[in-house]
């Protein structure tokens, strides 16, 4: 089941392929594929969703590979991850769509590289094999390079260059570690594996510990991405087409934190717990500094680039302060930011449309002239900065008030950003929706039936999570408490 | 009672997702009809309440909301006679103002996004209101927030309402934080967030966490009621319509902060330092407000400093003990606030929103319901005797007095003061408006629409009359309101001062409140050529620095709004395009060779960038390494 999940869209992606010179069935194609994924993801919690008989685990794969050097296929579906190949797959669904008018070249392998990317981050999410896992984290990373170097606007090359170069240099260190560790565990028990669960527990040397914690970290680091490798992001997203955008922010972002969570720090348990003080200082820093350049950037694009640099800043502080409320708070914020960052990428990519620019100095007085646009806008902008009854609020709280008995003075901080977050964005809201027109665009025309197709499914999730974020809660409690109860400082230390 | 509270709340939120969906494809009529009958539904309900939870006090779970581990938060409500008064209080003026705003916004296209804002206020005010648990209250704290943000800059075409809607935002945000910060100690220090619960418990707590959390309710507090240094929202707030003024930065959301603080009053009442704090910001902005009201030339703005000076007093009254009498004062100033505030909505709409009163005069003779209306407001609000208004602040003076603190005397000293400033402004108000001679902004006035006139005469009734409510025996009362709310924890049903001196205070106190009225006459009055001409004159020279609030915004401004932009801008260029960017992408170029990334990429030395940034992450790791084992 989970290998069809992840290998439907590969199949899309090479029937795109070959109908690379009929765009309109390859869109078409393409998009019933990935519905076609988001259904069978659906219907997994019609198969019981909650009876895990592995632990917390919900449905598990393993097949031989290669033998000899202890590769093996191995899948696993817990709660977590299901959340986030959900978001996958409704993200894949709404990225075709988004493409539907602005990508006009090439659309056959355009589809190619979404859906193969699609792919590569539900491997991603699933793999408990680190070798496979490290094959589907680059397999995410080409289509990605592909789609902002053909696809992207003026300084793409630069742009879609850099990102790679950051992207390989950081895995290529993983893979180093990676191999470190199979050889070392294989050399003390005999036993040569990639396997997540035996490699979990694993006595290290300190040295060694630290060295190899420290690779994952900065591979997952720059993916994230924390202060200070974060560099790359403002640039790959400014020049990405509106799908890249989406998938880049939605997904990619949260395949680096969520391998923070699964496998750098149950990993490397004790090297974990020395990096606290430093994640945490390095998410204030995020949190505050990229809000902060936030404010003076006039690219549209650029600004919701780097509020996304701040958002998954307190996103590591949950992870790091590592207690169950605060990771359950960072990993439903992973959901939340993929739903309303993507938003304001596709927003901002609408408007891009139809006036042909993203500079705040052209813009303004849009309500007058699209109402139902703004009121989204609005909507998700109101998201972002965390109004309460919207989804971000119930992340936001988690972690910060979770944070409180371990580090009240981060916490403390931490909520500071309420302010930074509102100042950035409200401007973003004012020079774009309020005020006269600053600008004669020929042509302005709200939403379109395809538009709103992609919105409304969004704006219902960052209600529906906002007022009864339950269900979401439970399903990743099971996974969390395994994690987090055997990993750094447990949930006793609460009062 | 779980459903009669359950759909009190959801009414108004029923009628904003309503205007939200349906709005713009119904009838106007059915829009506006819709939203009045969604806040009216709410103030049955809110009288149903009232009725048959007469002085009981329970808590009550709506729903399970966010549940992770021992973080449980559920919708909940914590029904008391504080709460139930208050939620009576809000969905009666937020009726009235929706009536009244069917006739003020007669003219605008775009009521259905007016409406919908106005509607969502009322639910999360609710929220507010009866929540039990402090998260939950958060979401309506923020709600209303929100809400007042976009109602006042409802007309975002002029870029200054726009603005001021965003500093609103973002200065009550700066109070959020600390509700917020408090949230989370009391998480820590009681595992629960809910209002019952903790003013249960509030023995465990020790002196310097009360007194923590006491200055920061505080300071949350005076974010949402406009109390010094968070004031300068509020005058610019002025900027949305005035129904909007009336309710939201009059009645409701502006007294948020104090009825925070009676909440929590078994918290902050632990910490001395916390009251004081309390009485003492009180204090000094009644009095600030009090004196900018003094400078203004603009109608709505002498109503919002006058606002943000009666906030005062209530904090005050909070800070001297006196749960009641700053409950009841919140009670009848928002009947009496409001009131001036539609009736100068009235006047405005006549005068095609001329608002400056030096040009207005005269107006008794165009619209003399007006003049009763605002008459009965101006005497409630000046606290001139026998007006309800006058009893009320009778009792608040009282108390300050009453209180045994040193710091007490000087309070007392400051509040009379601002009673005085308070009748003074007033009545310069009222004697502009109505009294002198027809002044040039009244060529052309339009007529009002009668909705916008017989709505109000409820309030003007309140407004004297609310005040009665608590009438001491002293003179012919029983204390009902003192009575009704002696249950809630804190309350002092009685000052219990001296009988004599009670007498004699209240002598004086009306004694200086009518000398405001009489100044105010000989400056103002209708006989212009009277020797206190000069006075005058050199008063006006005086309230230059008045009129700009003394200088407040202009402090914010350039100390902080100003150096944020301009860092950001340079954080952006140097320090994260050239130093960080820069030095990372240095890296991978190799230092001595200061090529283009793009002539690499032609070049085909890819491998030589790629080597020198995997070697120059590989050191970064290294670093990390190194950092982590120290801490190990």
């Amino acid at each position: 089941m989970l290998t069809v999940i992840i290998f439907l869209p590969l199949a899309g992606a090479l029937a795109a392929l070959a109908l690379w010179h009929k765009p309109k069935i390859c869109r078409w194609m393409s998009f019933s594929v990935s519905i076609a994924d988001l259904l069978l993801v659906a219907s997994l919690s019609f198969g019981g969703l909650r009876t895990g008989s592995a632990g917390s685990w919900l449905l598990l794969e393993d097949h031989a590979w290669m033998e000899s050097l202890g590769v093996r296929y191995s899948l696993g579906l817990d709660g977590i991850s299901y959340l986030l190949i959900f978001l996958t797959a409704l993200l894949g669904a709404l990225s075709v769509l988004v493409s539907w008018k602005q990508i006009e070249e090439k659309v056959g392998l355009f589809h190619f590289f979404l859906l193969a990317m699609q792919a590569g981050v539900m491997g991603v999410f699933l793999a408990t094999d680190l070798f496979l896992f490290y094959l589907f984290w680059e397999l995410q990373l080409i289509p990605m390079f592909f789609i902002i170097g053909i696809w992207g606007h003026a300084g793409r090359i630069f742009a879609t260059v850099k990102f790679v170069m950051f992207s390989i240099a950081g895995s290529l260190l993983m893979l180093v570690a990676l191999v470190a560790l199979y050889i070392l565990r294989g050399h003390a028990t005999g036993h040569y594996t990639f396997s997540l669960f035996m490699l979990t527990g694993f006595p290290l040397s300190k040295t060694a510990e630290l060295l190899i914690f420290s690779a994952f970290l900065l591979a997952f680091a720059i993916k994230i991405p924390v202060f200070p490798v974060h560099t790359w992001l403002p640039d790959a997203h400014t020049e990405a087409p509106t799908a890249g955008s989406v998938i880049l922010a939605g997904l990619l972002l949260k395949t680096g934190a969520y391998a923070l969570l699964r496998f750098a720090f149950p990993l490397f348990p004790n090297a974990a717990r020395a990096s606290v003080p430093v994640l945490i200082t390095a998410g204030l820093i995020g949190l505050f500094y990229a809000s902060w350049i936030a404010f003076a950037q006039r690219d549209m694009k650029r600004l919701v680039a780097y509020s996304s640099i701040a958002h998954m800043g307190l996103i590591l502080i949950g992870l790091a302060v590592w207690n169950s409320i605060t990771v359950s708070g960072a990993v439903l914020q992973m959901i939340n930011h993929g739903i309303t960052t993507s938003a304001m990428f596709i927003l901002v990519g609408m408007l891009d449309e139809r006036t042909r620019t993203r500079d705040l100095a052209e813009m303004g007085g849009i309500w007058g002239q699209m109402p139902i646009f703004s009121a989204f806008f609005l909507l998700f902008a109101m998201s972002s900065i965390g109004l309460p009854g919207l989804n971000n609020f119930i992340g936001e709280i988690l972690i910060l008030v979770g944070a409180f008995a371990t580090h009240p003075g981060a916490a403390m901080i931490a909520f500071g950003g309420m302010v930074v977050t509102l100042v950035y964005l409200l401007r973003l809201v004012q020079e774009t929706l309020y005020g006269e027109p600053r600008s004669e665009f020929p042509a302005m025309w709200d939403i379109t039936g395809r538009e709103a197709a992609i919105l409304v499914p969004l704006a219902l999730a960052v209600l529906v999570i906002g007022f009864y974020p339950g269900p979401v809660l439970d399903l990743m409690q099971g996974p969390i408490n395994s994690i987090v109860g055997g990993g750094i400082g447990r949930i006793a230390a609460l009062p | 009672m779980r459903v009669i509270l359950a759909l009190m709340l959801l009414f108004p939120l029923a009628g904003a997702l309503f205007q939200a969906l349906k709005g713009r494809s119904v009838a106007r009529r059915v829009s506006e009809m819709a939203a009045c009958l969604a806040v009216g539904g709410a103030f049955v309900f809110a009288s149903t309440a009232f009725i048959l939870g007469w002085n009981t006090s329970i808590s009550l779970t709506f729903f399970e909301w966010i549940a992770v581990h021992n973080f449980r938060v559920a919708a909940d409500a914590f029904f008391n006679p504080l709460s139930a008064l208050m939620a009576l209080m809000v969905t009666f003026v937020s009726t009235i103002i929706h009536i009244y705003s069917v006739g003020y916004m007669h003219e605008d296209r775009d009521y259905t996004r007016y409406f919908c804002y106005l509607n969502l206020f009322v639910f999360s005010m609710l929220v507010i209101t009866l929540a039990d648990n402090l998260i939950f209250m958060f979401v309506g704290w923020e709600g209303v927030g929100f809400c007042s943000y976009a109602l006042i800059g409802f007309w975002y075409p002029e870029e200054f309402r726009a603005n001021a809607g965003r500093k609103a935002f973002l200065l009550t945000r700066i109070g959020d934080v600390a509700f917020g910060i408090a949230i989370g100690l009391f998480f820590v220090r009681f595992n629960n967030t809910t209002i019952s619960f903790i003013n249960a418990h509030t023995g465990e707590l020790q002196a310097g966490a009360a007194t923590v959390l006491g200055l920061l309710l505080l300071w949350s507090a005076m974010g949402k009621s406009a109390q010094l240094p968070l004031t300068v929202w509020l005058p610019d707030a002025m900027a949305g319509p005035t129904p909007v003024s009336a309710l939201i930065h009059a009645a409701t959301m502006v007294t948020a902060g104090v009825y925070l603080l009676i909440r929590l009053y078994p918290v902050v009442s632990l910490s001395p330092t916390a009251m004081a704090a309390v009485a003492g910001v009180g204090t000094v902005t009644a009095l600030y407000a009090a004196l900018s009201a003094l400078g203004q030339r603009d109608i709505k703005k002498v109503l919002a400093y006058s606002t943000i000076s009666q906030l005062g007093y209530m904090f005050i009254a909070i800070g001297a003990g006196d749960l009641i009498g700053s409950m009841a004062f919140l009670l009848s100033h928002a009947f009496y606030k409001s009131l001036l505030f539609l009736c100068a909505g009235c006047i405005l709409h006549a005068l095609h929103d001329k608002g400056d009163i030096f040009m207005m005069g005269g107006l008794k003779a165009y619209m003399p319901k007006v003049f009763w209306l605002f008459l009965a407001g101006a005497l409630s609000l000046g606290a001139i005797p026998p007006t309800g208004g006058f009893f009320i602040k009778d009792r608040l003076l009282l108390s300050i007095m009453n209180n045994p603190e040193d710091l007490f005397s000087i309070v007392w000293i400051g509040a009379l003061a601002a009673s005085f400033l308070t009748s003074l402004y007033t009545f310069r108000l009222f004697f502009a408006v109505f009294a002198k001679p027809v002044g040039l902004a009244v060529e052309e006035v339009r007529p009002i629409p009668r909705i916008m006139t017989d709505t109000l005469w409820p309030l003007a009734i309140l407004g004297i009359a609310a005040g009665y409510l608590n009438l001491s025996p002293e003179w012919g009362g029983n204390e009902w309101l003192a009575g009704y709310l002696a249950n809630i924890q804190g309350a002092v049903e009685h000052i219990g001062a001296d009988p004599g001196l009670e007498t004699q205070t209240a002598l004086f106190d009306a004694a200086l409140a009518s000398a405001g009225v009489v100044v105010a006459y000989m400056l103002y009055g209708p006989r212009e050529s009277f020797a206190f001409r000069q006075l005058v004159e050199l008063f006006q020279a005086a309230s230059g620095a008045a009129l700009e609030g003394f200088y407040l915004n202009w402090i914010y401004t350039t100390v902080i709004a100003r150096p944020y932009r301009r860092l950001a801008e340079l954080l952006w260029v140097y320090a994260d395009e050239k130093m960080l960017d820069g030095g990372i992408v240095a890296c991978g170029r190799t230092l001595p060779e200061i090529a283009s990334v793009l002539r690499f990429w032609t070049t085909g030395r890819i491998s030589t960038y790629l080597g020198m940034l995997f070697l120059g992450f590989a050191v970064l790791a290294c670093g990390f390494a190194l950092s982590f084992y120290l801490a190990f």
